[in-house]
């Protein structure tokens, strides 16, 4: 019954700074943007998408100046199909275009009004114009998932014939589980042989899941984004993506994921966006524990409750007192505080901080724990006091 | 080529030969989802969670944990009391004295949780895997001599060796457990392994399967449905995911899959997940993420061209379900990506009738804004940029006039 999962590679392209700041009310400075490129390139992405030339002077003064830089990861600027978006992002020197164009008869009915003609035309166009440049390209078919699969097929051989560098599938509107993902990319790839990339969204939360289902499926590659960030409910994390085709998969990229904490974080400020708490792999309180069960439980050993080490992704290990806390909790807390407890002063102390977290509705601070074990000895010690005056 | 072959079957399988009705929602928002480090609810928060749970629709309520004794006890009580339609759960450790409280509470289910893998066995219960399933055995009786409706949780079923879970399963069963739940309590599973592991539990023991997932990598969702594939029939889900670490499985994400994705309808009030979810986030203290799957106050609202030119035209272009199925609002709103058609539209809500040539022009205007704000222009900042733009356009005129003003005067 037991798969045999293949050893191979797989590439991520980090979309941070195009669909990440396409966001609806996300705008990155060009400081910040410079900043986040080199940390993903610090930590061994291999490919960054770096901005959509035809923005404008402004987006294309940051373009430049972040391919004139020495990155050893390989940069692409993103066009949708038009001979005009090519020449802006010649314009900004670079080498790597994604062109993107939507596929699906829905979007050509409503969004563009076209015909397919019209789309392998324009396709074939811009296709024309990034080769007479000697751009790299990979060829984008927005709304994928939602197209007739005779269409994307015919799609895909224009792209091998001229040479793209990959083609990518859009689940632009979430439209697949794992499963169907998985048949897709399989299908696709059995017939036509090319390398395939796959972007997810995270509509009903599958973004994470869906990536690896693709890479089950043939594919070679995942569109990711710090933190998930993208329009509406974002895309596949790229730290989500990077741990689990590590600890699920068997597949580990070699990307210096204890960085990720601190990514994570530049990028939530540089997007106005907190970082929740809860985030899969770099939310503060993945690795904190509260419920007696769960506490005793790492006490005694971490991997009871965890499957890699906080340090690994840049977080630390907490203990919370709270509603939910056990005796071994308060016992471990203490001998912190290099106070040992006995069994009967831990479960008097515990009583007395369950009913302090409730009537605050939130876990007790180090200090709070303090005052009610002060208070505890002071009254314990005045009561031993009165039986020996008595 | 093998890995491809099987799972390509077990995609097939999935995708077509299973019966996806009768799936009910047990939500444990207020177990687990209490259960989070640093979440405390307040005891008429829990009751008001409760009612909108069962006026949403929810099959079962896992209330908390009734040997907490005090104050979690007195609420898990009023709520068995008040009438719900949906069945009301008490959790407890597979203990006759936790299963006690649970009785004391009114409660009509139980679930009677026990670990099932060897690590937990050895290093948390410090116990044989004989000790276990002799407990499961006697809990499960115990819980039955009052009529409960039973179901027996294998936490850290996800690391537990497949025989012996199976034995661990058999056990309940034979006791007369109503369910297994089969719980990825790290969240370490991928779909594929779940549908998998699933499926060779109900194929050999043939009992009610309930899916507890977590979403350390952010595969909550996917493996819940994973295993409604495999024949599941319950899914544990929380309001927002709240749960310990990543969370659990989010009900309203669950619940919108099903619909859209696999197109099994529960008949949910969905309207009413954006009031929920809003509460839930309030009483938990945690704030509601603007990009939230299913409920975040940013999914209907729309800046860059690509996608507003879409949706302006039709919304289906990027949209599976309506801002009103769930409760939320549409909005265009103008930043760094937005271009003609974005402008035109807002322009035209804001009662201001442009041009193309205007539009291509402010376009250029409000990005050079929105860069140096770093962030969307205000409504108000839009209509005030509209005017100073109106004003240079018509400035040459303007300084004319004003100059022969000066001439007559001289």
């Amino acid at each position: 019954m037991a798969i045999t999962k293949s050893k191979r590679y797989v590439n991520i392209i980090d979309t941070t700074l195009r669909n990440g700041e396409q966001t609806a009310g996300v705008v990155f400075s060009k400081h910040e943007k410079i900043r986040i490129a080199k940390m993903l390139d610090e930590i061994g992405i291999p490919e960054i998408e770096i901005g959509t030339p035809s923005l404008g002077a402004a987006e294309r003064e940051i373009i430049k100046e972040i391919v004139k830089d020495s990155f050893n990861s390989k940069l692409f600027v993103y066009c949708e199909a038009e001979p005009e978006n090519i020449e802006y992002a010649v314009q900004c020197g670079a080498e790597n275009v994604i062109i993107n164009i939507s596929t699906s008869d829905i979007h050509l009915k409503e969004k563009y009004k076209k015909n397919k003609t019209w789309v392998i035309n324009k396709l074939k166009e811009t296709i024309r114009v990034a080769r007479q440049n000697n751009l790299n390209f990979i060829v984008s078919a927005e709304d994928a998932t939602r197209t007739d699969l005779g269409f994307l097929l015919k799609l895909i051989s224009i792209a091998k014939k001229k040479d793209a560098y990959r083609f990518r599938i859009c689940d632009t509107v979430s439209k697949f589980d794992p499963f169907r993902t998985f048949l897709y990319i399989s299908t696709i790839s059995n017939a036509t042989n090319f390398p395939l990339e796959v972007y997810n969204h995270n509509d009903f939360g599958m973004a994470t899941a869906n990536g690896i289902a693709a890479i089950r499926g043939s594919a070679v590659s995942l569109v990711v984004s710090v933190g998930g960030l993208g329009e509406g409910t974002g895309n596949a994390a790229m730290e989500e993506i990077v741990m689990a085709l590590k600890y699920l998969e068997d597949i580990e990229l070699g990307i210096e994921t204890s960085k990720f904490r601190e990514i994570a974080e530049y990028v939530a400020r540089a997007s106005s966006r907190a970082i929740p708490v809860w985030k899969a792999i770099v939310g503060t309180n993945v690795f904190a524990h509260e419920s007696g069960i769960h506490a005793d439980g790492v006490i005694k050993n971490p991997k009871n409750y965890e499957v890699f080490n906080p340090s690994e992704v840049g977080l630390t290990r907490q203990l919370v007192v709270g509603k939910h806390s056990g005796s071994h909790t308060i016992l471990h807390k203490f001998k912190e505080f290099d106070i040992e407890l006995t069994d009967k002063q831990a479960n008097e102390i515990l009583t007395l901080a369950r009913a302090m977290s409730i009537d605050l509705k939130r876990p007790l601070f180090e200090k709070e724990l303090m005052y009610i074990y002060n208070e505890y000895s002071k009254k314990n010690k005045s009561r031993k006091e009165q039986e020996v005056e008595s | 080529m093998r890995e491809i072959d099987l799972l390509t079957e077990f995609s097939q399988k999935a995708g077509t030969e299973i019966d996806l009705k009768n799936i009910k929602i047990d939500d444990t928002t207020l177990r687990d989802g209490e259960q989070t480090a640093g979440v405390v609810f307040a005891n008429d928060e829990k009751i008001y969670i409760a009612k909108m749970l069962d006026k949403v629709g929810v099959h079962q309520i896992e209330a908390g944990i009734p040997t907490m004794g005090g104050d979690e006890k007195e609420a898990i009580k009023k709520i068995a009391s008040l009438g719900l339609s949906c069945s009301v759960l008490g959790w407890n450790r597979a203990v006759k004295s936790d299963i006690d409280a649970s009785v004391e509470c009114g409660v009509d289910a139980v679930a009677v949780s026990i670990s099932s893998s060897d690590i937990h066995i050895e290093q948390k219960l410090r116990k044989s895997r004989e000790w276990v399933l002799e407990s499961v055995k006697t809990s499960v009786d115990y819980a039955k001599s009052f009529n409960l409706y039973v179901s027996v949780n294998a936490e850290d079923a996800s690391r537990s060796d497949m025989e012996f879970l199976l034995k661990f399963a058999r056990t309940a069963r034979d006791a007369g457990a109503d369910r297994l739940r089969y719980c990825d309590t790290l969240g370490i599973l991928d779909p594929f392994e779940t549908f998998m592991r699933v499926k060779n539990i109900i194929d050999i023991i043939g009992m009610d399967i309930e899916m507890h997932t977590h979403n350390d990598f952010g595969m909550a969702i996917a493996n819940a449905i994973a295993g409604i594939k495999a024949g599941a029939i319950y899914v544990n889900t929380t309001i927002n995911g709240l749960g310990e670490r990543a969370g659990n499985a989010a009900f309203e994400e669950l619940v919108m899959a099903l619909k859209y994705i696999e197109g099994v309808d529960l008949g949910f009030n969905t309207t009413l997940f954006r009031t929920l979810s809003e509460y839930v986030a309030r009483a938990s203290d945690r704030i509601l993420p603007t990009w939230k799957p299913i409920v975040g106050s940013n999914l209907f609202v729309y800046e860059s061209e690509s996608k507003a030119s879409g949706i302006l035209s039709n919304p289906e272009t990027y949209e599976l379900f309506n801002e009103n199925d769930v409760g939320l609002e549409r909005k265009v709103i103008l930043g760094k990506y937005s271009g003609v058609n974005t402008i035109t539209y807002k322009m035209g809500l804001l009662g201001i009738k442009i041009k193309r040539k205007e539009a291509e022009e402010l376009a250029e205007i409000i990005r050079d804004k929105t860069i140096s704000f770093k962030r969307a222009l205000f409504d108000s900042e839009i209509i005030d940029t509209y005017k100073s733009y109106k004003g240079r356009s018509g400035k040459s005129k303007e300084a004319k006039r004003k100059v022969s003003d000066g001439n007559n005067k001289k």
